[in-house]
């Protein structure tokens, strides 16, 4: 057996020589074909990333004045239900609680707390700070600035100085600073129809970002727990009472949402929609299944399995927009004409001058200010006819009116005011114009009004203390569909200033002409109702804008003047927000029609 | 339980006699042999080679992601630096901070990050997405606790998370100023990685494993065939079939293996052939001397006879002295010539056993009868040890009688004048006959000797009293004719006996003796020799 010893380790040398070589080859490549890919789907604020604050746990060493610091800075961690911040409590205090959706007292910085000690094992400590505002249970932000001086009241035990006693503030829900509240609380829409309307309608609330993958039940839930107090009743929720989630599970891009047994009575095409809509914020589900009690139930319209995407019907900004919705300008002599590219096409001589056209979502009619602002014209839309204007609404003493728009339904709207008063005009189609008797800014000067494409939410321009503000209502409508009131005006934004001009760009956006604060220049900006940070709009050179209108999936057309003359521009890509300004449209006061 | 303990002993015995059969049949198989230690030897080196590879990647991996790492917590420290340099005030500007290093990382989660102010106690840092502050060892806070500024160090650990499961993660931190930052990277892809090429690694070795055995299997077959073909020619040859060859191929060692052993065998029989015909000629030479003895031998023992009959005639007595050596010599000639004959007949294989039914008791009784009176002589006394019942057996008289002639003889002559016995005994396949005596014994190897042709226990006796020296061995061939067995056993001092063993039907195949070889009562270490016939 002379071959064996020789054999075995020539076999393995081979062997060990072959994996080696092997190895060697291995390389990564650095040439080929082109793989392509498709972009990723729009990138929804809640996949952004996060920040989370760690608490410290309390310290024996600590002063009285270091622990309410360390409490103050653990109530901004959800992390396990505040379990961190409870352990700065003692006492009957330990029973507090906030909860997965607290409520919120927004201060905009702490001072450094004031200790005072009251007994050898008893403190009282005070902090001081600028509130901003209050966020509810439902989520509902309400500014509401003031001072406020908060009082804690400190025991000592046998692992040093512990919260015995919260102020009220606290005892219900947190206090947190803005920059706690930017970090951990995401604005989220739930979506819930507008009255006798196929239209849902987005309705913006805060929600604690406990955790990423808790969201998309705590999204449900808080659909399910109803509009926020804001809404209220201008909308309906087509859930019906009690109903709770009972389970929401993700298997890949799928979510299963389970509901209580009283979804059956409910519209299982409205839930769907509701919940679609709601759910399509999160980009981690694609379709989702409706469940009640286990049972997958189906809508007729999409089957078992439901893409988020779908119930386009319901869209906030109506149903399909018309792609090739075209836009409207005043010619420059003085006639109402269509866009067709660049060129006017007068579809109406009129024989009056008129300002500030609005046109009618079904192209049926159209209306329109006189020169001075102090008559409502409307006509009718005939193709290229002369058509005769009536006076709808003419001013009072003093006052003037806003820029007339349209709602889906055809009705008109029209804020007349003064310097210290306003009064807001409604026209259903074919009625006589009345005032809606609640008002919400009744005590203000409204230098813009449009209602949203879902009839629900309302956008103004307030004077406030002599600067302007962008605020948002709501408009509730009585049982046969007339509007009611008009109110709950919360502001938007603070970071424009001087804003002139406002149009619903898409159900989440408002195109507004004014200024950023320590710019010298009013130009168009994106402004989103979340509250998120605004946007501007194009590049190049816009002389002075005036007027604004916008559309979804338009361009934004911006009424300008420059040296004299007065043009109409468009953004040369309807789809990119920075593209340039084109301004070729002569022309005046486009707009779009609702 | 029982059955449980009674099936787990068996499956041990099971298992027991599995390996106890791969033992044996290691043993036997060169084959399995070098299969099995091939196996055994590079199972070894693959998993060396494979431990060493994996490693090696993995430490390649891991100094690859090290080195990322610490790039992007440089980065990220001259952001802090940049950002954060000189602000007493903390809190947004921290949070500005995490964003934007944060949002370096994308949205696939690349990593995650941690930041901490060492000298604001409220609160513990700030950590990115759904990273828990225990991610950070305590080793490493306390390394860059102790460290001084600028200083990055990194470990490998768990990374844990609110509400997913924790995965295995490098994390880097540094130190700028009062800031703590760490990087922490999870390292599940690496992982994955990993787990894919160590996977496919093993698998490739199991694959190299069996091929290697197949290789050495086939290797050790083309040699193993030959040699097995040549242990069968060589067994083959053993059993005395001379022609037998192994079966020439190629030019390669084994051929000459074949070559050599066929060499071998031919000379073998050639060598055999030459010292048969030798042999033949011998016995045939022997048989023809003694026949042409025979002739002028009956002459000269006629002439002789007459010489002795007048032996008292002759005037001198030396004369007649001389006429009667003369007889006794002659006589004793003719004793040898007879057993030369008889033996050469034996060599020639002319023996023919002339079988008849007898009682070896009336063959035992007439033998001694007729030494009777030499025992006498020597003073020694004949004891017999006879059965009740006849032991019949098919024997060839004058050989049986030969043979106990020769065996009493013997024993009267070396008894010394001590008894003799003489025992029979018989069972249902065979009868025994034993002649012991108590004279000086045989030595270490005297018991195969007293058989060979011309032997004498003490060469310096005189050959007056003695036989021929072809007594024994005329015996033993006697007994083997008849399938017999004759064997002796002796010891110093202690005498020695003669055992006779014959089957009861002539030509049956002997299993046993009545008898044994060693008298009962002849203790202490025997000295005897155990020839079978037939062997």
């Amino acid at each position: 057996m002379s071959g064996r010893p020789q054999r075995v380790p020539a076999a393995l040398a081979a062997a060990l020589a072959l994996g080696l070589g092997g190895a060697g080859c291995a390389t990564v490549p650095s040439g080929g074909r082109v793989v392509t890919g498709h972009a990723g789907g729009q990138a929804e604020q809640a996949d952004d990333p996060y920040v989370r604050l760690i608490p410290a746990h309390p310290r024996a060493d600590w002063k009285p004045d270091q622990l309410v610091a360390g409490f103050l800075a653990a109530s901004g961690s959800f992390d396990d239900d505040h379990r961190v911040a409870r352990e700065y409590l003692t006492g009957s205090s330990t029973a507090w609680n906030p909860g997965a959706r607290p409520a919120v007292t927004v201060v905009d910085a702490w001072q450094a707390p004031q200790a005072e000690q009251t007994g050898a094992s008893t403190a009282t400590v005070q902090v001081r700070g600028k509130r901003l505002g209050r966020i509810g249970p439902d989520g509902q932000y309400i500014a509401d600035p003031e001072d406020i001086s908060e009082e804690f009241q400190l025991t000592r035990g046998s692992n040093g100085w512990r919260i015995s006693g919260l102020p009220d503030d606290a005892r219900g829900g947190l206090l947190l600073t803005k920059s706690d509240v930017d970090r951990s609380f995401r604005t989220m829409n739930l979506y819930y129809f507008a009255p006798e309307r196929a239209t849902l309608v987005p309705n913006g609330i805060f929600l604690p970002l406990v955790n990423r993958r808790d969201l998309p039940s705590q999204l449900v839930q808080a659909l399910l727990a109803g509009p926020s107090s804001w809404l209220g009743t201008a909308v309906k929720n087509d859930f019906p009472e009690g109903t709770r989630l009972r389970r929401l599970t993700l298997d890949n891009d799928t979510a299963t949402v389970d509901l209580s047994g009283q979804a059956r009575r409910g519209d299982v095409d409205r839930m769907s929609a509701q919940l679609a809509w709601t759910l399509r914020q999160l980009s981690e589900i694609k379709q989702w299944k409706l469940q009640i009690d286990g049972d997958t139930v189906a809508p007729e319209a999409t089957g078992e399995v439901q893409p988020v995407r779908a119930w386009q019907g319901n869209a906030p900004d109506g149903p399909d927009a018309p792609s090739t919705r075209t836009g409207y300008v005043i010619d420059a002599a003085g006639a109402l004409s269509r866009l067709a590219g660049d060129r006017p096409q007068q579809v109406a001589l009129v024989s009056r001058r008129l300002v500030r056209p609005a046109v009618s979502s079904d192209a049926q009619e159209f209306a329109g200010l006189s020169p001075d602002g102090r008559t409502v014209l409307t006509g009718a839309l005939t193709n290229g006819g002369a058509t005769a204007l009536r006076t709808l609404l003419t001013a009072h003493a003093g006052t003037r009116f806003t820029a007339p728009g349209y709602d889906r339904d055809g009705t008109l709207w029209t804020v007349e005011t003064s310097a210290d008063k306003s009064w807001l005009w409604t026209r259903p189609r074919g009625k006589p114009a009345v005032r809606v008797q609640e008002w919400g800014l009744s005590g203000r000067e409204v230098t813009a009004f449009r209602v949203a494409r879902d009839g629900v939410r309302a956008a103004a321009i307030v004077k406030v203390d002599g600067a302007t503000q962008i605020q948002i209502g709501r408009i509730v409508r009585s049982a046969d569909g007339t509007p009611a009131e008009a109110g709950s005006f919360l502001p938007v934004s603070a970071e424009l200033a001087a804003t002139i001009d406002l149009a619903w760009r898409d159900y989440g956006t408002l195109a507004v002409l004014g200024r950023r604060q320590g710019d010298q220049r009013v130009l168009p900006f994106l402004v989103p109702v979340s509250g998120s940070a605004v946007s501007s709009i194009g590049v190049g050179a816009l002389g002075d804008p005036t007027t604004i209108t916008a559309a979804p999936g338009q361009s934004v057309l911006v009424g300008i003047e420059q040296n004299g003359t007065r043009q109409v521009c468009r953004q040369s890509s309807p789809s990119e927000q920075i593209s340039e300004w084109v301004c070729a449209i002569p022309g005046t006061d486009p707009a779009y029609p609702y | 339980m029982n059955a449980v303990k009674r099936s787990a002993r068996r499956a041990l015995a099971s298992s027991r006699r599995l390996l106890r059969a791969v033992y044996v049949r290691q043993r036997r198989s060169i084959q399995l042999r070098v299969v099995t230690s091939t196996l055994c030897i590079s199972a070894v080196v693959v998993a060396i080679l494979g431990a060493f590879l994996t490693q090696q990647m993995s430490n390649a991996l891991m100094s690859g992601k090290v080195k990322a790492a610490q790039l992007q917590l440089d980065e990220g420290l001259s952001t802090v630096r940049g950002q954060l340099a000189d602000q007493p005030e903390t809190g947004d500007r921290l949070n500005s901070v995490i964003n934007t290093l944060k949002e370096r990382s994308g949205p696939s989660g690349l990593y995650e990050v941690y930041i901490r102010d060492v000298h604001d106690q409220s609160l513990d840092g700030y950590s990115s997405n759904e990273l828990r502050a225990e991610s950070i060892p305590q080793r490493l806070r306390d390394e860059l606790g102790n460290a001084p500024p600028d200083t990055t160090a990194y470990t490998f650990g768990r990374l844990t998370y609110n509400g997913r499961a924790s995965e295995p993660g490098l994390i880097v931190g540094g130190k700028s100023g009062q800031f703590e930052l760490y990087y922490l990277f999870p390292l599940t892809e690496d992982q994955h990685t990993l787990t894919i090429v160590s996977r496919s690694l093993w698998g490739v070795g199991v694959v190299l494993l069996l091929l290697l055995a197949a290789i050495a299997s086939l290797v050790t077959r083309q040699v193993v065939i030959p040699v097995r073909l040549a242990a069968q020619g060589a067994q083959r040859l053993a059993a005395g079939r001379l022609e037998e060859r192994m079966r020439v191929r190629g030019e390669d060692d084994l051929a000459r293996l074949a070559r050599s052993f066929n060499e071998m065998a031919a000379n073998l029989q050639e060598k055999i052939g030459e010292l048969e015909d030798l042999s033949q000629l011998q016995r045939q030479f022997v048989s023809d001397v003694s026949h042409e003895l025979r002739t002028p031998l009956t002459t000269i023992r006629i002439a002789a006879d007459m010489l002795y009959e007048y032996r008292e005639h002759f005037g001198d007595p030396a004369v007649g002295r001389s006429a009667e050596l003369l007889q006794s010599q002659l006589e004793r000639f003719e004793a040898l010539l007879a057993d030369l004959l008889e033996i050469s007949r034996h060599d020639a294989g002319a023996a023919t056993l002339d079988a008849e039914s007898l009682d070896m008791r009336d063959l035992v009784l007439r033998a001694v009868g007729d030494i009777q009176n030499l025992a006498e002589r020597k003073g020694s006394k004949v004891l017999l040890q006879l059965p009740g019942e006849p032991c019949m057996a098919e024997v060839d008289r004058r050989r049986v009688e030969r043979i106990m002639r020769n065996l009493l003889v013997n024993a009267v002559e070396h008894g010394e004048g001590e008894d003799i016995v003489v025992s029979v005994a018989a069972d249902r396949d065979a009868v025994a006959v034993a002649v012991r005596d108590h004279g000086v014994g045989l030595k270490a190897g005297e018991g195969q000797m007293v058989f060979d042709r011309f032997w004498r226990a003490d060469p310096a006796r005189a050959r007056t009293t003695g036989g021929t020296g072809l007594g024994l061995s005329i015996s033993r061939e006697d007994a083997q004719l008849h399938g017999g067995w004759l064997q002796a056993w002796g010891e110093p001092g202690a005498g020695s006996q003669f055992r006779l063993s014959l089957p009861r039907v002539a030509g049956a195949e002997l299993r046993g003796s009545p008898l044994p070889l060693v008298p009962p009562g002849a203790g202490g270490r025997p000295l005897f020799a155990e020839l079978e016939a037939g062997e």
